[in-house]
């Protein structure tokens, strides 16, 4: 029997809820209330468990046929969680001025690749409209602030 | 009650209120034409814009993102045969067919006509009903509310599409969220994994937004960048046209529009299920009871009729269990349930007592927002066409700055950042796997209220039978049962019909 895309969805639930059920055995009850705080992460933590062990058992019972999966653009995806996940560290080095504009001049590069002058001429003035409308948007006019940089100062 | 309506919408008049509630609409409309942007996309783009409003200013502005996106996604259904939010679908059955014979203005307008009619009869619920549910709520206690909870929860995760046990193991997911942190009674810290920002536990709205805009733009992408759309037919369409011929064509059957918008208010009321369940059942329910249906699906006034004023008329519904119980409807009434914690006020049963102008406010503001979206489609309709031909490559970046700044501004830490970035991984892996996104979202809002009514429960009296023996708890148990055992007759027919379906297939 092998596991399919359900079983080990089942599987990684089943783990995550199994460790943390342990780790709630080391909370300590207080004195002053009869309900400790464990009590209730450990009735969710078990019903978790408890469904994503029926879910690898339901994957592992049933014999289903492998259904052909459309063609993606997996390498577009993780790309983007790359960059993205760059510009949430860079936000509170870099600041969201500069941190914005990298991250939209590369994303937008990224997913319309720029040709010839006019092309990276259109993803420095994306970049720049963006940060530059934001900031002014929600710093200046909705007094929301942003985040500053560690290493620029603004 | 006819009084503090009137005084909401006396105060709503203020053009500090009108002008956020035009542009509220504005950009449901917008979001709702664009294919593959939905209301709750919309929402939270506009969320962050919200925060340096007051209170009415800024749920007006998210009411009016709910009525202009329920109507907006007719646009590009009728015209382009592009449904620009799920719950268009059913319109572009006739719609699209209407307007493909040369008829696209009576199509369109028939489409906004009825969004606009069924949206009144769902204020009209929205009213009437809100304020005597909250006085039920009112009597609740702590046994009642868990019980509610439950039955929220159990009917999210058993009336999704797709696994029954994905849908639960997606609520108690979001369930688990809500325990990482602080306890709720002592505040002592736990299961924190020694993360620093865990230590105050969880905000919902960063979830919220990482978990659908990331599941949402990533399945886009996915896809590759599609062909840009062709608008060229609905540039050159004529959509002028008899307005008041068309009214009459939705008035003169009065029982069709009555009818489908009772089911958009009842599918609205139901937490999770949404405009587009809504729009289909309606299209199925007027296709059913009318005298000729074989004309459904041939352009007839009816589908387009039934599906658009379910579907706003929906949005009443949503709105009335978050301002009655504080349970969400759907995603884009957890966002503006979000808003109102943001300014620091409780929704439930207690919110309309307490905050009576603003609940009124509210209510005014979701009357106001149908004529402007008459008047916003009116002027732009075809200009909003224009809108689908922005490139996703600037979209979608713009799109999550803005998700950034509205983490981000919660509370000026970079901890939501981080919350934001880690459920955008979750909720498209999530999609991945095929678990429902609502069940998980409705646990997380759910979560620690259930915690902390079935602690109080305890504390007061320990005997558990009491959830049982009191009896709104017992009913409301039993209704979780009972949508539990629905559920699980549904999925095994649905099962035994793919089976049966399949051996058909393999018999030729």
């Amino acid at each position: 029997m092998r596991l399919g895309r359900d079983g080990w969805a089942g599987l990684a639930v089943l783990t995550a809820s199994l460790v943390l059920f342990g780790l709630t055995l080391g909370l300590k009850d207080s004195p002053l209330v009869p309900i400790g705080p464990g009590f209730y992460p450990r009735i969710v933590l078990g019903v978790t468990a408890v469904l994503a062990a029926w879910l690898v058992v339901t994957e592992l019972l049933a014999a289903k046929r492998a259904r052909p999966m459309p063609p993606a653009h997996y390498g577009m995806v993780a790309l983007m969680f790359a960059v993205f996940g760059l510009y949430v560290l860079a936000l509170p080095l870099l600041g969201f001025r500069v941190a914005t504009f990298a991250y939209v001049a590369a994303a937008n590069a990224l997913l319309d690749p720029p040709r010839g002058a006019r092309g990276w001429t259109r993803v420095a003035l994306v970049a720049l409209l963006t940060a530059a409308a934001t900031y002014v948007i929600f710093e200046r006019y909705l007094t929301v602030l942003l985040p500053r940089g560690s290493w620029t100062g603004f | 009650m006819f009084e503090l309506l009137g005084a909401g919408l006396a105060n709503l008049m203020q053009l500090k209120y009108l002008v956020p509630l035009f542009f509220g609409t504005l950009a449901g409309i917008i979001g709702g034409a664009l294919p593959g942007v939905t209301i709750t996309m919309t929402i939270i783009v506009v969320l962050p814009f919200t925060f340096g409003l007051d209170p009415l200013q800024g749920l007006a502005a998210m009411t009016g993102v709910y009525v202009g996106g329920s109507a907006g996604g007719l646009v590009t259904a009728v015209l382009l045969g592009l449904p620009g939010t799920p719950s268009a679908i059913a319109t572009t059955f006739d719609g699209h067919v209407m307007a493909k014979k040369g008829e696209p203005g009576r199509a369109l307008w028939l489409g906004i006509w009825a969004s606009f009619f069924g949206g009144l009869i769902g204020g009209v619920f929205l009213i009437a009903a809100t304020e005597p549910l909250a006085r039920i709520a009112l009597e609740f206690g702590p046994w009642e509310f868990f019980s509610l909870f439950i039955l929220a929860l159990s009917m999210v995760a058993g009336l999704v599409e797709g696994s029954l046990i994905k849908g639960l193991i997606a609520g108690a997911l979001g369930c688990v969220v809500t325990i990482l942190g602080s306890d709720p009674v002592m505040g002592q810290e736990r299961l924190t994994l020694g993360v620093p920002f865990l230590r105050g536990g969880i905000d919902f709205l960063p979830v919220l937004i990482g978990v659908f805009a990331f599941a949402q733009i990533m399945t886009e992408l996915e896809r590759g960048a599609g062909p840009q759309r062709a608008a060229a037919l609905a540039r050159a369409a004529n959509l002028t046209v008899r307005h008041l011929r068309v009214i009459w064509e939705i008035l003169s059957r009065p029982f069709l529009l009555l009818w489908t918008s009772f089911i958009g208010v009842l599918i609205g009321v139901l937490p999770a299920i949404g405009g587009s369940a809504a729009s289909m059942m309606a299209y199925d329910q007027a296709k059913k009871l009318s005298k000729h249906p074989e004309r459904f699906g041939t352009g007839t006034p009816e589908g387009i009729v039934a599906s658009e004023s379910s579907n706003n008329a929906n949005v009443g519904g949503s709105l009335v269990t978050i301002m009655a119980f504080g349970i969400p409807g759907d995603a884009v009434t957890a966002v503006m349930l979000g808003a109102l914690t943001i300014h620091g006020i409780q929704s439930g049963p207690l919110f309309i007592s307490q905050n009576a102008p603003l609940a009124y406010g509210m209510f005014a503001a979701y009357l106001v927002a149908h004529p402007i979206m008459v008047a916003a489609l009116w002027v732009g309709s075809r200009w909003m066409l224009r809108v689908t031909t922005v490139p996703q490559a600037v979209l979608f970046p713009v799109v999550l700055v803005l998700c950034v700044i509205g983490a981000y501004a919660l509370n000026n830490t970079m901890g939501n950042v981080y919350i934001l970035l880690s459920f955008g991984v979750l909720g498209y892996a999530m999609v991945k796997f095929g678990f429902p996104l609502a069940p998980f979202i409705l646990g997380v809002i759910l979560g620690d209220q259930i915690e902390i009514n079935l602690i109080r429960a305890i504390m007061t009296d320990p005997n558990p039978w009491l959830f049982l023996t009191r009896p709104i708890s017992g009913v409301l148990i039993a209704g979780s049962v009972a949508s539990f055992a629905f559920a699980l007759w549904q999925h095994r027919r649905q099962q035994r019909r793919a089976a049966q379906n399949a051996d058909g297939d393999a018999d030729y």
